[in-house]
């Protein structure tokens, strides 16, 4: 039987591990501590290209997000996105904007990038470069930010919560909406890499976010700016009915708006926050890598405090990745659900019968 | 430049599909005006009516999957029914012979292209992707807003002058073409429209491409423009 080629909204590609950032929040998998090290390295630009043609031959995609560690660090990222105009594949690049000079701004948006999706941790300079863990980082992504409206690319601000700045995001939304960016997701810190070293100190109260919640409601009214909360936030921590103007989003994976994300080898996983590695797509193809079975470990994984919730299978329990990579296990609380668990709005029991889960062969 | 049959044909519906919905960025990136209102006709009979009909529903699309998406679902059933009906029609001329089942396949890549491409351009986003952005440039009023922040910002001093300076004229580009007369707008808009209309300026000729486009793909894109003109 001919299986249809996997669909996807959008596949990230990790371009490399390499970054001149250290942030206090990075969720890169390679980064913190490891029982058993992710695989490092990278493959050279012919292999490299053969891998990209590989994923689009094997899926009806046409939308690439390159990130890293920091994109811009790749010398021949050049070629890449020479390759992906090529096939005109629509690019976003996530980049902490150190390296977004001018000419580079303009050569980018002529290579074809459509997108660019840059951090902006604060309004205040030493509160955005000490979570970058970099001086001059603020500096520098208000320069690239200007450098990608002078050069009518569009670009969307990453503002990432955590307790050290959630406080300041009604002043850097501002600052985001005065320097042109076109959009604003509100991620609440998410632990995974050497996050997860910083937990305590950056994870924000449930309480905390509702408060910052209630501030991009506003904000989004006053300055006609779209924010959106990418990382999930649990509906039994947060009433959205109160933030009628936000978006929300829940985990996509195993959907055809899920973003597996492949290393620089070419290791496929299930999103970016998770090491889980389903395979190499050098040695399988992608469909065989995201069919179902390999995938029900993680699509059908729900913590027992959502076991009898009406809203556990859109919801999933919020980050499982998180779950996954902080204490192990895809089936236990999340950080964000187990700090807030006990302030939890209670949702309706569900009334369906549970879906079995099958943990795959 | 050598492409495939396919990845021309989704250029092409993508293109129009660009050029029928003003949320998406249409490909001349200097396009301010709104293009008018797609024609409302009553249920065709024929095939080639329907065929018509769907590549003028992605005002429809993007209307749909917006309301979809504040409905919290992003769901393309509109989408899915408009390429199925699409797919439908094409069988009906296979079947009298009008078009090769070659040509046939590419007309409908091209369209199922498109109203992906409608879809994405207006469906919410998901966990750790962006919120969709409109493409459209901000409004003036926006922009005054946005430099009136700007400007309070400044007088703190903490930004440097450089990028201050940028942001600025950034700025400064975009108002520009709310400078202009009511007379040049009302000019430039016309002439969009009337490009529109008559699909000459705007969607450039396949000759001046300047790519290696298959016959059978040009005769596929040649059948939807001319699907488009014949209203």
């Amino acid at each position: 039987m001919n299986v249809p080629p996997p669909r996807l909204t959008s596949l990230i590609f990790e371009v490399t591990q390499a970054c001149n950032h250290a942030c206090l929040h990075c969720y890169n998998v390679w980064k913190g501590p490891q029982d058993k090290p992710y695989p490092g390295g990278l493959l050279d630009t012919r292999r490299t290209l053969e891998l990209l043609s590989k994923a689009l031959d094997e899926t009806i995609c046409s939308h690439v997000t390159l990130t890293g560690g920091e994109p811009l660090l790749r010398p021949d990222l050049d070629e890449i996105l020479r390759f992906l105009h090529a096939r005109h594949t629509q690019v976003t690049v996530i980049s902490n904007g150190r390296l977004l000079a001018p000419q580079k701004v303009l050569a980018l948006i002529q290579q074809g990038v459509n997108l660019f999706e840059l951090p902006l941790l604060s309004h205040r300079r030493e509160i955005h470069d000490e979570l970058s863990g970099s001086p001059g980082a603020w500096d520098a992504v208000l320069s690239a930010l200007a450098n990608i409206r002078l050069q009518r690319g569009q670009v969307v601000v990453s503002f990432v919560a955590t307790r050290k700045n959630i406080e300041h995001l009604g002043e850097t939304l501002r600052l985001a909406f005065a320097f042109g960016a076109r959009g604003v997701m509100f991620n609440r810190f998410n632990p995974g890499g050497n996050g997860r070293t910083h937990l305590e100190a950056l994870l924000p109260t449930v309480e905390q976010v509702r408060s910052a919640l209630a501030v991009a409601e506003a904000a989004t009214q006053e300055l006609h700016i779209p924010i959106s909360c990418s990382i999930p936030i649990q509906p039994c921590l947060v009433d959205y009915a109160l933030y009628p103007h936000l978006s929300f989003g829940f985990c996509a994976a195993g959907s055809e708006r899920a973003y597996y994300t492949l290393d620089p080898l070419g290791n496929l996983r299930p999103c970016n926050h998770t090491n889980l590695i389903l395979g190499n797509l050098f040695d399988e193809p992608f469909g065989v890598l995201t069919a179902p079975e390999r995938m029900a470990a993680f699509t059908c994984a729900t913590p027992p405090f959502c076991s009898n919730c009406s809203l556990r299978l859109e919801c999933q329990g919020g980050c499982k990745a998180a779950a996954q990579v902080c204490y192990g296990s895809l089936t236990t609380e999340e950080p964000f659900l187990r700090q807030g668990q006990e302030t939890a709005i209670k949702i309706k029991p569900a009334t369906t019968t549970a879906i079995p889960i099958n943990l795959g062969g | 430049m050598a492409l495939s049959r396919r990845d021309f044909m989704k250029l092409v519906g993508v293109s129009i599909a660009s050029l029928a919905v003003t949320h998406c960025r249409p490909p001349i990136s200097t396009c301010y005006a709104p293009l008018p209102p797609s024609l409302e006709p009553t249920e065709p009979v024929t095939a080639r009516g329907r065929l018509q009909k769907a590549w003028l529903s992605f005002d429809a699309l993007a209307q749909a999957t917006l309301d979809a998406g504040s409905q919290g679902t992003t769901e393309n059933t509109f989408g899915q029914n408009l390429v199925a009906g699409h797919r439908l029609a094409l069988d009906e001329l296979l079947v009298t012979g009008e078009l090769t089942t070659t040509v046939a396949d590419l007309v409908q890549e091209a369209y199922e292209a498109a109203v992906y491409h409608v879809w994405r351009s207006n469906t919410p986003m998901t966990c750790y992707e962006p919120a969709m952005i409109n493409y459209s440039p901000t409004s003036a009023e926006i922009l005054v807003q946005q430099a009136q922040v700007l400007d309070e910002l400044a007088e703190q001093g903490t930004i440097d002058p450089d990028a201050l300076d940028k942001a600025r004229t950034a700025l400064e580009h975009d108002l520009a073409f709310y400078a202009l007369t009511d007379e040049e707008v009302d000019a430039l808009y016309e002439s969009i429209v009337n490009d529109w209309q008559t699909l000459g300026q705007s969607m450039p000729g396949f000759e001046d491409l300047a790519l290696e486009v298959p016959p059978e793909a040009e005769e596929a894109a040649n059948f939807i423009l001319v699907l488009l003109s014949s209203r």
